[in-house]
């Protein structure tokens, strides 16, 4: 089973840096939106190289073979 | 990993959720509760001077109108006061003898900041467990900060 993993750091002021894992293109940001959520508002962002592949999702490829 | 934001705090809570966040950052800094009764005879004297301040971004629900809800933590010599002003943000008045008004409000400010940073954990905790996050780990490093390693199963 697969599982998602988030490195949450509380500094002592109350800021929450967080680091989402795992996560393919834009789905992170629904992630991120979950925590922005409880804690209070995104005051900045920054995007990993695993942010830009492609979006999770199954693709099907249809090949015809020759007769 | 696939992205890292910073988040800043918006503290919106009931009375109860708010004053648990206090006792336990003031628990945290070595302060101790003053029951009400040593809180209105420590009023009645005269302090030599105290700061007020207040949290930003913070909100306190209540529908207990006119209710006197105040929290009063004491250290060295130090009383700090957290209330609901009439804007319904969360405040503090620190109160002392013998110290500075800088001291005093760097005193304010460490607390307030530490209340805010239990607050912002306790609930974190709170929607994470209703949601099926598991805390793998957890520690507070030597600058204070809280480190939480989470993992949610699809």
């Amino acid at each position: 089973m697969q599982y998602r993993e988030f490195d949450i750091t509380i500094a002592p002021d109350g800021t929450v840096e967080l680091h989402v894992k795992g996560y393919k293109g834009k789905s992170c940001l629904e992630a991120m939106k979950v925590f922005a959520q409880i804690v209070g508002e995104v005051k900045s962002r920054r995007e990993t190289s695993e942010f830009y592949e492609p979006d999770e999702q199954v693709q099907y490829r249809i090949e015809q073979k020759g007769t | 990993m696939s992205c890292v934001c910073i988040l800043t705090p918006v503290v919106i809570a009931a009375w109860p959720a708010f004053s648990a966040a206090v006792v336990a950052a003031a628990s945290s800094l070595g302060y101790e509760l003053v029951s009400d009764k040593a809180r209105k005879a420590e009023e009645a004297v005269d302090i030599e001077k105290s700061v007020r301040l207040d949290l930003a971004q913070s909100e306190l629900v209540t529908d207990q109108l006119g209710r006197d809800q105040r929290l009063s933590v004491t250290r060295d010599g130090v009383t700090i006061t957290f209330s609901r002003d009439e804007r319904g943000r969360a405040a503090l008045c620190v109160a002392g003898t013998g110290q500075d008004e800088a001291t005093l409000r760097a005193l304010g400010e460490e607390l307030g900041h530490r209340v805010v940073q239990q607050y912002v954990y306790q609930k974190l905790m709170e929607e994470m467990r209703s949601r099926q996050f598991v805390v793998v780990d957890e520690e507070v490093d030597e600058n204070h900060a809280i480190r939480l390693k989470v993992r949610h199963w699809n």
